[in-house]
C-alpha cells in the first residue's frame, strides 16, 4: 500500500527536531512509503531546517490556515493509498508502522489510530488510547482508556486522535476531511471519526503501533488555557448540533444545554459553557448546511454509532 | 462511656463544590468554624466531585448528592442532623454563584450562618441577607436561563428545519 507519512507543522521547528528523524526512520521500515511536511505558514525556519537537515522530506508551504484546512490540502494534493497523519510534537517509534497499515489493509476499515504514551513512556493522562464516547448533559462526553490491560488489544474505538492515525486517502476524501466549521483546533477529528462510522466504516485502535506525545505542545504554545477551553467547549456543542440526528435525544441534548447558563449562579466557575453555547450560534448556519449533508449521507443511526465503536477486540 | 458529641452536641455544615486538589479551602473554613464553635463536630453535603475531597481534609461524616436519591431527600437529611451553624464555602471573595448551596442552607434552618472565602476567611450573615442573596440569584439564575432557552431553541429550529429540507435520513429509511 503506498503511504505517505504528513506531519502538520506550525512554528515547530524545535518539534522538528525530534519527529522528522523518527518519522523517517519509521518510512524506512516498510516499501513504498515517503515523508511529507506541511508547513502551515511558520514564522520560524522551520521550511530552512526541514530543506537543509532532510532534504528526502517533501515540503508543502502554505499560508497559516490552521491544522485541518492544511491537512485538507495536502491529503487532496497526494497520490497515495495511505496518509499517516502526525502532529508536529509526536514522536513515533520505529516500528509502528506495519501494525497500522495491516489493520488498515481491512476492507470495512477507514482508520487506525495509534497507542499515544508520555514522552517518558508513561501513560497517565496520556489522550487518545482506545476511545468511546456517551451522550450525557447536552454533549458527547469523550473516554479515552488508561486500564494498560484494555490498552493490550487491538479493537474497535469511535475515533483516532488526529495527532497520530493512518487513513485510506479515498474515504477521506469521501469524507470531506477534517470539517472547518470547528477551526481552529479540537473535535475535528471526534466528527471525522464519528462519520466514518456513520456511514458503515470502522476506526481502530492499535496498541502495536506506539507514539510518544507532548501533549499541548502546539496549541497551549500559541493560546491562553481559558481560550483553549472555550474553543473545545464550543467545539463539542457544534458537534452535537452538527452530528446528533436522532430527534429525541438531540432534543434532550439541546435542553441540557440551555440549563448550562445558569450553572455559573447555580455553582460556580464553571467551565465556560454558557460562552460556548453563545459562540456555537455564531455558527449555527454552517452547522445547519454540514447537519443536511450529513443526514444525506447517514446510514447507521445514533444509538448505533456508539454501541458499534464499542465492539469487542479483534 | 460518653462521646464527645455529647460532650458538645453542636454540629456545623459545611457546603462547598470544592474538589480534589482543593483541600486546603476546606481545611481553612473548617478551622474558621471550630473558631466560632469550638469541639462542634463538621459534617458536609458532598457531591461526587467533592467527596474525595471532603475526606482528604478529614471531613467524614457526608451527606451524599449523588443521583442515586432525590435532593429533597438530601434536604430532609439535613434538616433531620438539626445543624447548629451552617456555612457555604465559596471559591471567590465576591461570594459569587453557589445558589445551590445557600438554598441548602437556608433549609438546614442552623442559628448561626456564615459564609467562607478561599482563604480561610469568615463572616457571619443573618437568615435575612442569606434570603436577599438566594432571591437575587435566583433572579439571576432565571434570567441566565432565560438567555440559554432563547440560544438553544434559535439553534434546534434553525437546525431541525435544515434537517426537514434537506429530505429523508438514509439511517431512518433503512
Amino acid at each position: 500500500m503506498k503511504t505517505t507519512i504528513l506531519i502538520i507543522n506550525h512554528n515547530g521547528r524545535a518539534l522538528l527536531e525530534k519527529s522528522v528523524p523518527a518519522a523517517e526512520a519509521a518510512a524506512r521500515a516498510v516499501e513504498d512509503c515517503q515523508v511529507a511536511v506541511v508547513d502551515d505558514g511558520s514564522a520560524d525556519d522551520s521550511v530552512s531546517y526541514l530543506i537543509h537537515h532532510h532534504p528526502e522530506v517533501k515540503v508543502l508551504t502554505y499560508r497559516h490556515r490552521g491544522f485541518g484546512p492544511a491537512c485538507n490540502e495536502a491529503v487532496a494534493s497526494m497520490v497515495t493509498e495511505a496518509v499517516v497523519l502526525l502532529n508536529s510534537d509526536v514522536v513515533v517509534s520505529e516500528d509502528f508502522l506495519p501494525p497500522l497499515l495491516e489493520d488498515l489493509s481491512r476492507d470495512e476499515v477507514f482508520a487506525v489510530g495509534c497507542k499515544f504514551l508520555n514522552p517518558d513512556g508513561s501513560l497517565t493522562d496520556a489522550l487518545g488510547n482506545r476511545t468511546s464516547g456517551e451522550w450525557r448533559r447536552g454533549l458527547l462526553h469523550l473516554h479515552h482508556e488508561t486500564d494498560p490491560v484494555k490498552l493490550a488489544e487491538t479493537c474497535p474505538q469511535l475515533y483516532a486522535n488526529g495527532g497520530a492515525m493512518a487513513f485510506r486517502r479515498e474515504r477521506w476524501n469521501a469524507l470531506g476531511g477534517f470539517d472547518d466549521l470547528y477551526h481552529p483546533f479540537y473535535w475535528e477529528d471526534v466528527d471525522l471519526g464519528y462519520r466514518a462510522w456513520a456511514r458503515g466504516w470502522q476506526v481502530w485502535y492499535e496498541p502495536a503501533s506506539v507514539v510518544y506525545h507532548d501533549q499541548g505542545g502546539t496549541i497551549g504554545r500559541l493560546f491562553r488555557n481559558r481560550e483553549i477551553e472555550t474553543i473545545s467547549a464550543r467545539n463539542a456543542v457544534l458537534f452535537t448540533w452538527k452530528n446528533l440526528l436522532e430527534p429525541r435525544l438531540f432534543g434532550r441534548m439541546l435542553a441540557a444545554q440551555a440549563r448550562w447558563t445558569a450553572d455559573d449562579v447555580l455553582i460556580s466557575d464553571q467551565p465556560p459553557r454558557a460562552r460556548a453555547l453563545w459562540a456555537a450560534l455564531a455558527r449555527v448556519h454552517a452547522a445547519a448546511r454540514r447537519r443536511a449533508e450529513e443526514q444525506r449521507e447517514r446510514v447507521v443511526p445514533d444509538s448505533t454509532i456508539l454501541s458499534r465503536a464499542r465492539g469487542k477486540p479483534w | 462511656m460518653v462521646t464527645e458529641q455529647a460532650e458538645n452536641p453542636e454540629r456545623v455544615l459545611l457546603l462547598t463544590f470544592a474538589r480534589r486538589g482543593e483541600e486546603d479551602v476546606i481545611r481553612g473554613a473548617r478551622a474558621a468554624l471550630q473558631e466560632a464553635h469550638p469541639g462542634a463536630t463538621a459534617f458536609a453535603v458532598a457531591t461526587t466531585e467533592s467527596e474525595p475531597a471532603l475526606r482528604a481534609a478529614g471531613i467524614s461524616e457526608l451527606v451524599t448528592l449523588d443521583g442515586s436519591r432525590s435532593a429533597s431527600a438530601v434536604l430532609r437529611e439535613v434538616a433531620a442532623r438539626r445543624p447548629t451553624a451552617v456555612a457555604v464555602v465559596y471559591s471567590d471573595s465576591a461570594w459569587q454563584g453557589h445558589l445551590k448551596l445557600e438554598i441548602v442552607a437556608l433549609w438546614s434552618r442552623a442559628r448561626a450562618i456564615y459564609r467562607c472565602g478561599p482563604d480561610g476567611s469568615r463572616q457571619a450573615m443573618t437568615r435575612a441577607s442569606l434570603w436577599a442573596s438566594v432571591a437575587v440569584k435566583g433572579l439571576q439564575a432565571a434570567l441566565r436561563l432565560g438567555a440559554g432557552a432563547l440560544a438553544a431553541g434559535t439553534a434546534f429550529c434553525w437546525l431541525r428545519t435544515a434537517q426537514a429540507l434537506s429530505g429523508g435520513n438514509r439511517a431512518d429509511r433503512a
